[in-house]
């Protein structure tokens, strides 16, 4: 399933001197890597072979990072050609892994673990387990435990993580001075206090807003706010939704709706929100100063850099519940998967090229550096040539927060999600009133969907 | 009730003549009367013609907003200021370098102007079957052909994509769109044999005594004669084809080189959704071909929408 | 009976001649038609995910779509009201854009011209092109509202409440085809009708109801019944209108929510796309296909009847 509005998505633009870099240090590390060609571990082939490689960057400076990498994996492998495909989302791999012709792709990456499930499930995505043993990647060791959690599904590891993203506030400092604040909000209730600090409205609408916090508002998606409430889970140990007994869920939404309402109610903040630029753009009401705070992934370190806006900010933790200080420090964490069509004819080469993006630590690095995201493998986390800047090291850091949440994967892939969510919109619409009774009903409809898709 | 369709100039007439007849039957015997009368007419005619005004008016002016904004800077299409500060026509050049819009044309054409033509030679044979043969079965033929007319297309979508895609291997194409339509549109069939049925025997009578076979029948005398109808049915198809969006969204929207010019703007606009100069430049570009078809063939057209609901 | 062989073997001819001229269409009705009706049958009664064969599972399929799945009847309901709403407020419309267009004696190409036009933009054009036009924050429309002193202007698309009145502005917008058809039947109406009305010394309300009405009755039928079915497919434009109006249809990682604002454009046409070709459920999909057929069915049967000169047949 594949409707999440959320958006999991790395950064744009990156410094020029970061790609050279990057293509340079890729080129290099080539030369120590093994380079067996077209030779792979399932098979061989001399004869030259052309995979295809379906991925979801579609930003020129993505793009550039991206493409860096296969020039440096083609360099090394010269009987492996990559066609890579750019912008693709989750329902076109899923659709074209079904219907296996000739377009489908050979190697295919997502940017959502949402699918995990239902790649892994369906076989759709070859188990990796066994080509990992083969080349003697001791996969425990290699990649951060919570990214291999969410790359298998009941122990069939079809997915491989490619980069983390992990979430937090960002802050802009030049309004936090104006409006006398001096640190960053730790608990909900100092956020909803700076929030209202920082707003400032007239005639039904404002001229700064100290958060956006819709739904509809671009990162903050319910499955964030949750990560931040601590629930132990989505699915009880029966494997029926938790929403409507984890009080965490009830909690988030209770405390987004009060959030809402204390900035001036659904409907002005909902039109408000119409007047925002493109995400993923300069025109990002973070970036133009239209809001004060956004939760938003690490990528939005190397947007904002490679916007060239002027801008004073900072990041921190995201804001957890009073009664949960002891957990400050911790988010919510996805990340970008990438995995092997089973339709694959080529699969040797298909494994080759899966192996270099996933493990070699210096394509790892300088790919992360230059779009900003999380490393995943441990060698890579460690790497001195790793961004350490202030901002970025927030999410680094969140990342290796042990309190970190993650969405797990269902056969149906992310359903319960947009089952969820939909029960925000209702709620925060005012739609929804009696919550308990709502949770209950969304509760059993995950449950019903999940059934469905056994 | 003629079965030949109403063009827009019978129309004009009509509207000059039938008053005016209508008044004649007015009897006015005295002078005053008269005047009222005149001067009634002349106050309808202000009503009518600023009501019409005013429509017309709400009806053209997206085109225009449409148009002023494309045409101003990325910055001010987010203003409230609706009239261009700067006239930015780089923005039609701009367009053409999204990576993609000009394959999207190409396909847009490929797929529009074959489908007509397979529309088109596929259908006319058996519109004329069902409007000049006498076989068993017929009736129940029409009734088929209206209910595939009338069948939403999700109904089948299902086995067909899986048809498409796993026994032919066509997924990411646009085949599986323009194939079907060598096999006779329901549509066509249905608005061809509509207008058929207007040709008097007589003329086909007249060619099968000159020893004409029923082929040659009906391309030596029922073509000439169904122009209008069939650059009427070649018309919608186009249309049809050229706007089309759940058809490539279902066969070729997980292969962007397949995408079509329909599918391509919704997915340029979620790319950059807030550049609304450019997105309102690319949709009026879209628009364009079809409305400049349209003023070319402005009569065909208009007799084929009379003939899809007036006559039969 | 001497006849009668002559006759069969030129029955027989005409036939082959017919079956020849049928061919392409038969080949179709077959294959586009015939065979995917009777496999959608087939599918909604299998739990099929596209990947792993197809396996029975009789109703559970329709089980799960009318009782369980939360979309259903709120597209159900969606479409039932698009299908009231935008049908009998189209027609109307159409018809009185078509009186009007009769009437009007100066410039009658030009105001044929402007009424016909925004019929021929491509929906999914026209469709970007007004969630533009009536964005609540950005748009010409609420702006010049406000200008006018309406304080709290609709928020059209991104208004639960207001996303399908919406739609049917912009589907009175394209209302060319109707104000076409109109027109032709209304000038169709035979004028020594209106001349024997005025002799009686009826009124214009008199004419129109006594002469006019019963002259086009049969079209307002044919628009009543073919805007039902058209309403039916009603696709494009809701999708695309929610995915502009959500703002979160950014290009990779990032998919649309049908539906939205809070699922008040959902129609049945979207749930088949949804559930087939985003929650590959392909058996679950077909049963709204099934669905959808027998309504549409229904209405053509009615058409059928009532019209029958759609099956005329000289």
């Amino acid at each position: 399933m594949s409707t999440v509005p959320s958006t999991h998505r790395r950064g744009r633009r990156t410094a020029a001197a970061l790609a050279v870099a990057a293509s340079l240090t890729l080129t290099a590390a080539a030369c120590t890597g093994q380079s067996s060609g077209g030779q792979g571990s399932t098979g061989s082939s001399s004869a030259p072979v052309t995979i295809t490689f379906w991925h979801g960057w579609s930003q020129p400076n993505e793009l550039k990072a991206i493409n860096a990498n296969i020039a440096a994996f083609e360099a090394t492998h010269p009987n492996i050609k990559v066609h890579a495909v750019s912008n693709v989302t989750d329902d076109k791999i899923n659709q074209a892994l079904r219907a296996g012709g000739d377009n489908a792709p050979d190697v295919v990456s997502s940017f959502t673990t949402n699918n995990v499930g239902q790649f892994c499930n369906s076989h759709e995505w070859v188990d990796l387990d066994p080509l990992l043993q083969k080349d003697g990647i001791d996969k425990a060791t290699t990649f951060s435990k919570a990214m291999l959690d969410y790359t298998n599904y009941k122990g069939n590891q079809c997915a491989l993580p490619l980069l983390g993203d992990a979430y937090g506030l960002y802050y802009n400092t030049d309004m936090f001075k104006a409006a006398g604040i001096a640190s960053p909000p730790k608990t909900w209730t100092e956020f909803e206090q700076d929030a209202v600090k920082l707003t400032k409205s007239s005639g039904g609408t404002y001229s700064q807003l100290g958060f956006m916090p819709l739904y509809h508002g671009y990162e903050t998606t319910t499955e964030h706010y949750a990560a931040q409430f601590g629930p132990t889970g989505w699915f009880g140990s029966d494997g029926k939704s938790s929403i409507a007994t984890d009080p965490a869920f009830a909690g988030a939404l209770n405390e987004q709706k009060k959030l809402t309402d204390l900035l001036g109610g659904y409907k002005q903040l909902d039109k408000f929100r119409t007047t925002f630029g493109d995400e993923f753009s300069a025109k990002n009401p973070f970036e133009t100063g239209q809001v004060a705070m956004s939760m938003d992934g690490e990528w939005r370190v190397a947007s904002i850099k490679g916007d060239g806006v002027k801008l004073d900010y900072a990041t921190a933790p995201l804001p957890v519940p009073d009664n949960q200080l002891s957990t400050y420090g911790k988010g919510y964490q996805t990340g970008t998967i990438i995995g092997m069509a089973a339709s694959s004819k080529k699969q040797a080469a298909a494994w080759e090229f899966l192996k270099f993006l996933t493990t070699d630590t210096k394509a790892l690095v300088s790919f992360a550096n230059a779009i900003s995201n999380v490393p995943s493998t441990l060698a890579a986390l460690k790497d001195p040539s790793l961004d350490h800047s202030p901002a970025f090291q927030t999410f680094l850091d969140v990342a290796a927060n042990p309190n970190s949440n993650t969405t797990p994967a269902t056969p149906n892939g992310g359903a319960y999600l947009v089952t969820f969510q939909n029960l925000g919109y209702k709620y925060e619409s005012g739609q929804v009133t009696d919550l308990n009774t709502a949770l209950k009903t969304t509760a059993a409809q995950i449950d019903a969907d999940l059934a469905q898709a056994q | 009730m003629s079965n030949v369709a109403t063009t827009p100039d019978s129309a004009d007439s009509g509207l000059t003549s039938k008053p005016a007849r209508a008044n004649k039957g007015v009897p006015n015997s005295s002078a005053i009367a008269f005047r009222k009368a005149k001067r009634r007419r002349t106050l309808e005619w202000i009503a009518v013609h600023s009501v019409g005004l005013a429509v017309a008016l709400v009806f053209i002016l997206p085109f225009v907003f449409l148009f002023l904004t494309s045409v101003m800077t990325d910055d001010q299409a987010l203003s409230s200021n609706y009239w261009p500060t700067h006239w930015v026509w780089s923005n039609y050049r701009a367009i053409f370098d999204v990576p993609g819009f000009g394959t999207w044309w190409k396909n847009t054409v490929e797929y529009a102007v074959l489908g007509t033509l397979l529309t088109v030679v596929s259908s006319v044979p058996v519109a004329y079957a069902l409007a000049k043969f006498r076989f068993p079965g017929r009736r129940l033929a029409m009734m088929l052909v209206i209910s595939m007319m009338m069948l939403p297309p999700q109904v089948i979508i299902i086995p067909m994509y899986l048809f498409w895609a796993k026994q032919m291997n066509m997924d990411g194409t646009l085949w599986p769109l323009i194939i079907p339509m060598a096999f006779g549109d329901a549509f066509s069939i249905f608005l061809l044999r509509q207008f058929l049925l207007t040709i008097p025997k007589e003329y086909l009578d007249a060619a099968k005594v000159d020893g004409c076979g029923e082929l040659r029948t009906l391309i030596k005398v029922v073509l000439p004669m169904a122009k209008p109808a069939i650059s009427a049915v070649a018309l919608f198809q186009f249309f049809y084809c050229w706007n089309d969006y759940f058809g490539p969204q279902i066969y070729a929207s997980d292969n962007p080189a397949a995408w079509t010019l329909s599918y391509g703007l919704q997915s340029f606009h979620g790319a950059h959704h807030t550049n609304w100069n450019l997105t309102m430049a690319a949709t009026l570009l879209v628009m364009a071909p079809v409305i400049i078809v349209f003023f070319f063939a402005q009569k065909a057209f208009i007799e084929g929408v009379t003939l899809t609901g007036v006559k039969g | 009976m001497s006849l009668a062989p002559a006759l069969r073997r030129k029955r027989r001819k005409e036939l082959a001649t017919a079956a020849g001229f049928l061919s392409p269409w038969l080949i179709g009705f077959g294959v586009f038609f015939a065979y995917p009706l009777i496999a959608t049958v087939y599918f909604s009664l299998t739990h099929y995910d596209g990947f792993n064969p197809p396996s029975f599972v009789g109703f559970k399929n329709y089980d799960y779509v009318i009782t369980k799945f939360p979309f259903f009847w709120q597209s159900v309901r969606n479409t039932a009201w698009l299908v009231v709403v935008m049908v009998t407020l189209r027609t109307i419309f159409g018809m009185g854009i078509g009186m009007l267009i009769t009437k009007i004696k100066t410039g009658g190409g030009f105001f044929r011209t402007a009424f016909y036009l925004p019929y021929l933009a491509p929906p999914v054009a026209a469709t970007i092109a007004f969630a533009f036009l009536f964005n609540p924050g950005t748009g010409p429309v609420n702006h010049y509202l406000a200008d006018l002193g309406i304080a709290h202007p609709p928020g059209w698309f991104n208004d639960p409440n207001w996303s399908k009145p919406s739609l049917v502005l912009l589907s009175l917008w394209g209302i060319g085809d109707l104000m076409v058809i109109f027109m032709a039947a209304l000038l169709d109406v035979p004028a020594e009708q209106y001349e024997a009305a005025s002799l009686d010394g009826a009124n214009s309300w008199h004419r129109w109801r006594y002469v006019t009405l019963p002259n086009i009755m049969p079209i307002i039928m044919f628009a009543v019944i073919t805007g039902v079915i058209q309403t039916l497919q009603y696709y494009t434009q809701a999708i695309v209108a929610g995915q502009v109006a959500s703002g979160q249809i950014g290009g990779s990682g990032q998919q649309f929510e049908p539906g939205y604002p809070n699922g008040s454009t959902w129609t049945l046409p979207q749930l088949v796309y949804n559930i087939g070709f985003q929650r590959f459920d392909y058996g679950a999909a077909c049963v709204v296909s099934i669905l959808l057929f027998l309504i549409a069915m229904a209405c053509t049967s009615l058409l059928m009847r009532r019209r029958s000169g759609l099956m005329a047949e000289d």
